[in-house]
């Protein structure tokens, strides 16, 4: 008995030590956030976790926001927007954080962008861009993020430039890959293309070659996939399973990471996506943020990991401004706020949407992610047309 | 309709049969356990995931071709399971279900949330027989043939030991009727070590198989083991041959409801089976009644 009750307490001191959030002194600034760190969106989540990390550190070591030092508590969502919206109602109810970063993915961000509305606080936002998040009338969520709307915009106008004309879309059935399919449609039909497939696809889909067996049989010019980074490997890998070929192959999201070119290997050369941000573009203390975060964890940071790490100077920049963590305060500054910092630009409209910041085109080229589109960011020609699988 | 075409409709028969024979293989040992023991192993597809990373493993660290790496992760997995049987599902073996459904779905987080500290949130993938073969107009994936020829050799050699052999005959007898195989002088326990280590092995090599067709991480199980599920109940609950039938029913179906119809409808497949077979025949293709 006397064993149990040991091993009870034991437990309960190794269990307390686990669950208890990593907040600070009371006097701290505490930011709060969810990012997923499990499931579809983790390996994201985890990168702009680790940007808005890299902020915490720099500002504290400035000597921290208002002269208070600055503690981040944050929680794993699990890519999983129920879950999302209730970790948010934690962070402002029980953990009463002073200010509010946004999860990863537009997903995640529509629940509990709800949350901090219902709360009336200001949020934030990296990592969400379907331009449904800021069509409800919320007065709180500012995005720093490129709409989803305008991301394949580019390389829809290279296409027409190179005489293609039917498209095979195809996208996840969740809000961001939604939005990038509501941009893909209506630049398709203001240029005068046709969409000749067009299949939505589940959260948790793996197995493709059904849907290009299709595509094959409509005999598309190019492929647009609304999709993240598994989805956008998966459908490549098994493209050229099925020898699927167009003149176009070109994804969201997935390209824009390092995993993409790692877990495709030569195949993911010519493919084409886009990124919010890439270490390479002209930007005040972007490529310090590169060096540095590349020494920390390894490899080049990515997009998600900027975002992470312009958010927190967003929100820097909009509590000097405000001169308090006042919410009131803080949602004016945001407002108003016109700034540029490593991310790049941060202007907002009325609903809190992005304005400032421009899409970028990327290819892989040589085992190596470029920026091709616009041609005045562009660190290498676009490669046209995309290499059919038996010749390379 | 040009979807009509022989050579579509052949693609897509290939396609499916390719992987319902991997969901054959996983499920099948899931049904092992169930039919052997009266436990459902909620983390069976985490040991196909021992299996997938541990071919990343070999394969980065040693080079090792898949393949060939199965021949170290099956018996690997093996030894595991049978141990594993012993240390811990052993005591839930009689008791009510929700005692084993509780005890495996712990194991399952605990190896999901070990699986994140090794190898993080990253999706993996072993990029060895990529491509295709083409015959005519046809392409046939080169990692799914192997995967799907792998998968069902496994699973046809494994009903085969549980036909032919001795062995295999006293692990039907315990499925049949533990009590009455213990009088009949058969090693209940024993048997029970064995065949938990035959299913964690499948497990694996479904997991090797699955590596290099997919990219995974810790947390992809999920999606898999609910597909077993509904496949054990549409073959027939611990009837190995059903589970057989119930995943190459259902990668068939998956296939030609995602070319007819799409591919959100194909993972509704599983499931929309699932009521039909409970509606018609509630004991599954091959099941049987049980008091």
């Amino acid at each position: 008995m006397k064993r149990r009750i040991s091993l009870f307490a034991f437990l309960s001191v190794v269990i307390a030590f686990l669950v208890s959030p990593t907040i600070g002194y009371a006097k701290d600034t505490v930011v709060g956030t969810s990012v997923a760190l499990t499931g579809k969106y983790a390996r994201t989540g985890q990168e702009q976790l680790q940007g808005f990390q890299m902020w915490i550190e720099e500002v504290n070591a400035r000597g921290g926001l208002l002269g208070q030092k600055v503690a981040l508590v944050h929680y794993d969502d699990e890519s999983k927007p129920e879950t999302g919206a209730k970790l948010y109602e934690k962070l402002i109810t029980d953990d009463k954080v002073d200010l509010l970063i946004g999860p990863y993915s537009s997903d995640v961000t529509m629940a509990a962008s709800t949350v901090a509305e219902k709360h009336n606080f200001p949020m934030v936002s990296s990592g969400a861009s379907s331009s449904e998040i800021w069509e409800r009338g919320y007065k709180n969520t500012f995005g720093l993020y490129t709409l989803a709307d305008l991301y394949m915009d580019q390389i829809i106008e290279l296409a027409k430039s190179k005489g293609l004309k039917k498209i095979a879309l195809i996208y996840e059935n969740t809000a961001f890959p939604r939005g990038v399919a509501v941009g893909v449609k209506s630049k398709a039909k203001q240029l005068g293309m046709q969409i000749v497939f067009e299949e939505e696809y589940g959260k948790a889909s793996t197995d493709f070659s059904s849907m290009i067996i299709k595509i094959k049989a409509k005999k598309a010019d190019m492929v647009i996939g609304g999709s993240y980074l598994p989805d956008s490997t998966a459908f490549m890998r098994q493209a050229k399973e099925n020898r699927l070929y167009a003149k176009i192959f070109a994804f969201a999201v997935g390209p824009g990471l390092p995993d993409f070119g790692a877990n495709l290997g030569l195949d993911a050369e010519g493919v084409m996506g886009n990124t919010q941000w890439e270490p390479t573009l002209k930007l005040p203390g972007a490529k310090e943020f590169s060096d540095k975060y590349k020494a920390k964890y390894g490899h080049e940071p990515g997009y998600h990991a900027g975002g992470g790490y312009g958010a927190g100077y967003v929100l820097e920049a909009a509590v000097k401004k405000a001169g308090s963590t006042d919410r009131d305060k803080v949602r004016a500054a945001l407002f108003a706020l016109d700034t540029v910092n490593a991310f790049g630009r941060f202007k907002v409209d009325a609903t809190g949407k992005q304005i400032g910041k421009p899409a970028y085109a990327v290819q892989w080229l040589g085992g190596e992610r470029h920026i091709v589109l616009p041609v005045e960011a562009a660190t290498a020609k676009v490669a046209y047309p995309f290499k059919d699988w038996g010749k390379r | 309709m040009d979807l009509l075409e022989p050579e579509i409709l052949l693609q897509l028969l290939i396609n499916g049969l390719l992987a319902g024979a991997l969901y054959a293989l996983l499920a099948g040992g899931l049904n092992l356990i169930f039919g052997v023991m009266r436990v459902i192993n909620i983390a069976h597809a985490e040991f196909m995931l021992i299996g997938a990373f541990g071919a990343y493993v070999l394969f980065n660290v040693f080079g090792l071709h898949p393949l060939l790496s199965l021949l170290i992760i099956v018996p690997a997995i093996f030894v595991v399971g049978y141990y594993f049987q012993r240390v811990l599902i052993e005591r839930v073996v009689g008791r009510p279900m929700l005692t084993s459904l509780l005890a495996t779905y712990g194991v399952s987080i605990i190896l999901i949330n070990v699986g994140l500290l090794i190898f993080s949130a990253d999706f993996k993938s072993v990029p060895v027989l990529q491509g295709s073969f083409l015959v005519g107009e046809l392409a046939i994936s080169k990692p799914r043939t192997v995967a799907g020829l792998v998968s069902l050799i496994l699973s046809v050699g494994v009903y085969l030991f549980l036909e032919r052999t001795r062995l295999g005959k006293a692990v039907r007898a315990v499925s049949e009727h533990a009590q009455v195989a213990q009088i009949c002088g058969i090693d209940v326990r024993q048997i029970r070590m064995l065949t938990f280590g035959m299913a964690a092995a499948m497990a694996g090599a479904a997991g090797v198989m699955l590596s290099i067709i997919y990219s995974f991480w810790p947390g992809s199980g999920v999606d898999f083991i609910q597909k077993c599920f509904a496949i054990i109940i549409i073959g027939g609950m611990g009837n190995f041959v059903g589970a057989l039938y119930g995943g190459i029913l259902l990668g068939v179906v998956e296939s030609f409801v995602g070319g007819f119809i799409s591919t959100q409808w194909a993972e509704a497949m599983a499931y929309l089976l699932l009521v039909a077979v409970l509606l018609i025949r509630p004991t599954g293709l091959k099941g049987v009644a049980r008091a």
